[in-house]
């Protein structure tokens, strides 16, 4: 059995499992941020009733708003707060953090662990060697909260090999933007997708984190990277959580194996109206935006931060665009603060906002005119997620979001002058 | 017969001379301000067929409300007001990074002493402590005022305050100005120029004194003055405003005040303004102990240098209690880099804060609001009835001392107890 497996046969209770087979596992963490949280326990109380079977299994991160800007959003923060309260509910408040990076910072994702969540990047804690899916508001509501379980149909395991060494100036984030662009959207449905060969075994953990993230964009049930010293050395920096199981294939071959060569990947933007459409930097430069920004799952890492601040050394943010950058986490914060990145950065022309999910599907921030347009290393670019249908997002890595900033238009880093 | 200030302002802004209280002048404003609703003045402009406007570097339009757009309406509006700057040549444009219109002015620069400045906000009264004519006008005052360049106003009466100090540990100009609106009412001094003397007034930074003529506003001022003096002047030659660009107007020793009010600041213990209004005024200790489930440190009035650094102060080595939201928004830009710079950020990260962008952020309703039953202790200078949210909410008022103190402990506290 591969990881995936391993850790679907343990927490059903059996010796093994195959893809096909139907599981009812018992859930280890259950995540919600304030939006799902809200919609969740509106059906919990209405439908399902009843204690929480488990409630420091669960956690709600408030990430989409960092500071309510309407009486109705200021209800809704209210109302999960109250619901958490009276289940016993594991809460993180406004300014934490977005939902996925809290989560990891504060010790409550582990190797070998099950994690459900409603976010649809939730199998991003793949990266930590968790089996982690989006389920549904409803599931959560029905089998998670009441009983502590969920089921699961296993998934077949696709191998992803990376090898090659990308051109200087191409980073993590580009080459797991092409891979969606070369497997395509809906490529992988109901996968579960093992990011492996030698290019992700030489990654950090920050840099892994970026290809669980968009398997959603593949139509994955789950990805993961089979968890290594690199692995086991990052978690050992968590606070002390839950209990690590960490489950290691046996080494049998994966259903599929897909191999990519990722020496000649050139940064990457992902134009809308979807996370599939990517091109080469250079074929979309000189196109004007008006809004960077650093931030959301994909986003708001030290190592963004760090990337951003070498590409503005010297530089000043174009004053036609305003450059948000988002941390991820409170811990990113504080460590930006330490690192003398705030203040380059706010130098530069950046402008900071609170820890939390930033302009993602702009509740708090972000929203864009019609005909405006912003570069930023979020996760989603459809049409109307930032405001006017008519306004555009463009995915892309750190470097190519401050070089942008800097010039007003979408530009590669490395042709700066 | 002595002048007051107001009266040379006035006369100086129109051409008169010997102008009295309640005569009517056309005067020729300095700068005109105006905020994001600038898209009103705009519309209004388009609307009239007008393009052609009486001096461009006299508009400063700043985006602080409503920084950055959270809905594609707002987006729009922002986007309104950039392609007009662009389209007229408004090259006091700040956008929606800059932070607080006042103290962005302010700070740059482009506030002098004896100029007359109108803005599209209340707290314009806040431009007195650079000794200028400070006052809040309508969007449609604003928008004349772009095509002809002036606006009839009354001559002002005025009321002289004198402040006596030291103020105690724990207590700031915010704690002096609640006690005199508590004191006088909020319409204690409406259309009046309420002048700042004193020798507690004297030593106090412009910051402080910002603070003092914002909340002038709150007794129905229509502006307010603190004498400048060298300390006034070493603010303009650091915020770039050159010494022969400005001629520094001083009431006569003689002027006429139509009362003078007195606050001994000696005496004074920290000052909370209660639900629903700025000026039902306690001390501290007669509301302590109160539930609060937020605390926001922003504003013109008190989310300046010094007030971070004072809300700092109290907060570093604490932590803010469980349950409780402490937002802290600086007042602008220049702001936000000295505290990421000298620590200050890093203490009230560290303590718990949420640290937003710089504007108006919760003040103005972009932020901070509230759901029925909840209460907020707010370092800002308005606690009206739904103003951050729901009508069933509560806000307090007081210093960022104060508000430190009760972000601690959860509930309204007097912070002399910390600071002792």
């Amino acid at each position: 059995m591969n990881m995936v497996e391993k850790i679907l046969a343990r927490a059903s209770g059996r010796q093994s499992v195959e893809p096909g087979d139907v599981v009812v596992a018992e859930v280890d963490l259950l995540i919600m941020h304030d939006l799902s949280g809200w919609l969740t326990s509106r059906v919990f109380d209405k439908q399902v009733g009843g204690p929480v079977r488990h409630p420091e299994r669960v956690a709600m991160v408030f990430d989409h708003h960092y500071s309510p800007p309407t009486e109705d959003a200021a209800d809704m923060l209210k109302a999960n707060r109250e619901w958490a309260r009276r289940n016993g509910i594991q809460l993180f408040d406004c300014g934490n953090g977005n939902i996925h990076h809290t989560v990891v910072r504060r010790g409550l994702v582990r190797p070998g662990a099950i994690v459900v969540g409603s976010d649809s990047h939730t199998p991003v804690h793949g990266a930590l060697g968790a089996f982690a899916a989006a389920l549904g508001n409803d599931s959560h509501a029905g089998t998670v909260l009441p009983y502590g379980k969920a089921w699961f149909r296993v998934p077949e395991t696709v191998r992803v090999e990376l090898v090659g060494t990308p051109p200087p100036g191409t980073t993590a984030r580009d080459v797991a933007l092409w891979l969606v662009g070369q497997i395509g959207e809906g490529g992988l449905i109901y996968a579960a997708v093992e990011f492996a060969g030698p290019y992700v075994k030489e990654l950090p953990f920050w840099d892994r984190w970026l290809f669980p993230l968009l398997c959603v964009d593949l139509g994955a049930k789950c990805s993961f990277v089979e968890p290594d010293e690199v692995t086991e050395e990052f978690v050992r920096s968590l606070p002390p959580g839950a209990a690590d199981r960490p489950a290691h294939s046996d080494g049998g071959e994966a259903a599929r194996v897909l191999r990519f060569d990722v020496g000649g990947v050139a940064p990457q933007v992902a134009c809308p109206p979807t996370v599939g459409n990517l091109a080469d930097v250079s074929a979309l430069a000189g196109t004007p935006v008006q809004y960077a920004e650093l931030g959301g799952h994909a986003g708001g890492r030290l190592e963004d931060f760090r990337a951003a601040a070498e590409v503005l050394q010297g530089r000043r943010v174009h004053p036609d665009v305003r450059f948000n950058v988002v941390p991820s986490s409170r811990e990113v914060f504080t460590e930006a603060v330490r690192e003398g990145l705030v203040l380059a950065l706010h130098e530069a022309g950046a402008t900071w906002f609170p820890p939390s999910t930033g302009s993602n599907q702009a509740y708090n921030m972000g929203a864009m005119a019609a005909g405006e347009s912003m570069i930023s290393t979020h996760a989603r670019n459809f049409p109307g997620r930032n405001g006017s249908a008519e306004a555009n997002m463009y995915l892309a890595a750190a470097r190519t979001v401050a070089a942008s900033a800097v010039t007003g238009t979408i530009t590669d880093a490395g042709e700066l002058a | 017969m002595g002048k007051s200030f107001a009266q040379k302002a006035l006369e100086r802004a129109s051409g008169e001379k010997d102008l009295v209280p309640g005569q009517i002048v056309d005067a020729f404003p300095d700068l005109y301000m105006s905020h994001t609703a600038s898209w009103r003045c705009i519309r209004t402009l388009e609307r009239m067929g007008v393009d052609e406007l009486y001096d461009v570097d006299r508009i400063a339009m700043v985006m602080d409300h409503i920084s950055p757009a959270d809905n594609a309406k707002t987006a729009g509006y922002h986007a309104l007001c950039r392609e007009f700057a662009d389209r007229m040549g408004v090259r006091k444009f700040f956008d929606v990074n800059a932070g607080i219109a006042h103290v962005v002015l302010m700070e740059r620069g482009l506030i002098k002493p004896g100029e007359l400045i109108i803005g599209t906000d209340s707290h314009s009264t806040i431009y007195g402590a650079l000794g200028a004519l400070g006052t809040g006008v309508g969007f449609s005052e604003i928008t004349a005022t772009w095509v002809t360049g002036k606006l009839w106003m009354k001559v002002p009466e005025s009321i002289k305050v004198e402040v006596d100090g030291p103020l105690a540990r724990g207590t700031y100009p915010k704690d002096v100005m609640l006690r005199l609106i508590g004191d006088v009412g909020a319409d204690g001094a409406t259309y009046c120029s309420v002048e700042f003397h004193g020798s507690y007034v004297e030593q106090m930074s412009v910051s402080e004194r910002m603070t003092l003529c914002n909340l002038a506003m709150e007794m129905g001022a229509k502006n307010a003055f603190v004498p400048p003096d060298d300390t006034a002047l070493a603010y303009l030659d650091e915020a770039g405003a050159d010494r022969g660009s400005y001629e520094v107007l001083l009431p006569d020793p003689d002027a006429q005040y139509r009362q003078v009010e007195r606050v001994d600041g000696r005496s004074l213990v920290p000052q909370v303004a209660v639900p629903h209004t700025v000026d039902n005024v306690v001390g501290v200790d007669e509301v302590a102990g109160t539930k609060v489930d937020q605390v926001f440190i922003g504003s013109c009035a008190n989310a300046k240098y010094d007030d971070l650094a004072i809300a700092a102060e109290v907060l570093a080595g604490n932590t803010v209690a469980p349950g409780v939201r402490l937002i802290v928004t600086p007042a602008s830009s220049m702001i936000m880099a000295k505290a990421a710079s000298d620590g200050i950020v890093s203490t009230l990260l560290q303590a718990g804060a949420l640290i937003t962008n710089p504007g108006c952020g919760a003040c103005a309703g972009s932020g901070g609001a509230m759901a029925d039953g909840e209460v907020t202790f707010s370092t800002a200078n308005r606690n009206f009835q739904g103003r951050m949210g729901s009508y069933q909410s509560s806000i307090y008022l007081g210093s960022p001392a104060t508000a430190a103190a009760s972000a601690i402990r959860g509930v309204i506290s007097n912070p002399q107890e910390l600071l002792a």
